[in-house]
């Protein structure tokens, strides 16, 4: 039953992921996208991370696919046809050595042994919640400034010019 | 070959797919989805180690992978935006500036 929810979330991810990589016009692109993030969120689901999976939907399939379409529709049209698909050449020349490193990096894990587990964890929510706001809230503060900052930045960046 | 390999396998084949859009891709707009694309795969690494190993230290890491996510998106369109209003085009191939 694992194997076969496995195999159907894998086929879409794969196949999403090709398409958004692959496939011609930008906004077509970030519909593949999206539906990648989708498929994401159910392999964290069936993964047993359900906080992880809603703030995936939250974050990435409401703001920041919006946010790509808002963007692409304030560019003018036909300068972005100007620059659709990809490059062939390059295309040619990066496959074999992204399929060589998936093989080598593959036969790593194949044959490499995971550490040993070290507990059971119980609610996923609760469990998570305690953890980053004991061990980990310095780094959790520290996010906070980076998104301050990402903020200014982006203001300062999309100001018109004086 | 148990599920855990499996799911690391399938996070390795997403990660380098996202790679290879950003070396082959021609609009910057694509480049940036690849760009996500390449963290969600790391993202799903992550979980599944975090299931394997019965803690929750990877998914704080993947939030924060998030966090990170959601600047990187606001910085990287708003200089995409700005090139495309100072210099009038946004194709990978015409910013070269730095390279001449």
């Amino acid at each position: 039953m694992e194997w076969l929810i496995f195999g159907v979330l894998a086929f879409w991810l794969l196949v999403s992921v090709l398409g958004a990589v692959l496939v011609k016009s930008p906004v077509h692109s970030i519909l593949f996208f999206l539906s990648s993030v989708l498929s994401m969120a159910g392999i964290f689901l069936s993964l047993g991370a359900e906080l992880l999976a809603g703030l995936q939907l939250i974050i990435y399939a409401v703001a920041i696919v919006v946010f790509y379409v808002l963007v692409i529709t304030t560019i003018p049209w036909e300068k972005v046809k100007r620059f659709e698909g990809f490059y062939r050449k390059e295309l040619f020349l990066g496959a074999p050595v992204v399929l060589a490193v998936f093989l080598l990096m593959g036969y790593m894990v194949l044959k490499g042994k995971l550490a040993s587990p070290v507990g059971m964890a119980g609610e996923n929510v609760r469990e998570l919640g305690r953890t980053l706001f004991t061990s980990y809230l310095f780094p959790f503060e520290v996010a906070s400034v980076i998104l301050l900052v990402a903020m200014i930045g982006a203001i300062l960046l999309g100001r018109k010019e004086e | 070959m148990t599920l855990e390999k499996a799911y690391i396998l399938l996070s390795l084949l997403v990660f380098l797919i996202g790679l290879l859009g950003v070396v082959i891709r021609k609009n910057l707009i694509t480049i940036l989805v690849s760009t996500e694309i390449m963290l969600n795969g790391v993202n799903l690494t992550l979980v599944t180690v975090d299931k394997y190993l019965g803690k929750v230290d990877g998914q704080i890491f993947a939030l924060f992978i998030l966090t990170v996510a959601a600047a990187e998106v606001a910085v990287g369109l708003g200089l995409i935006v700005s090139i495309f209003r100072l210099k009038g085009y946004e194709g990978s191939s015409e910013i070269v500036h730095l390279r001449d």
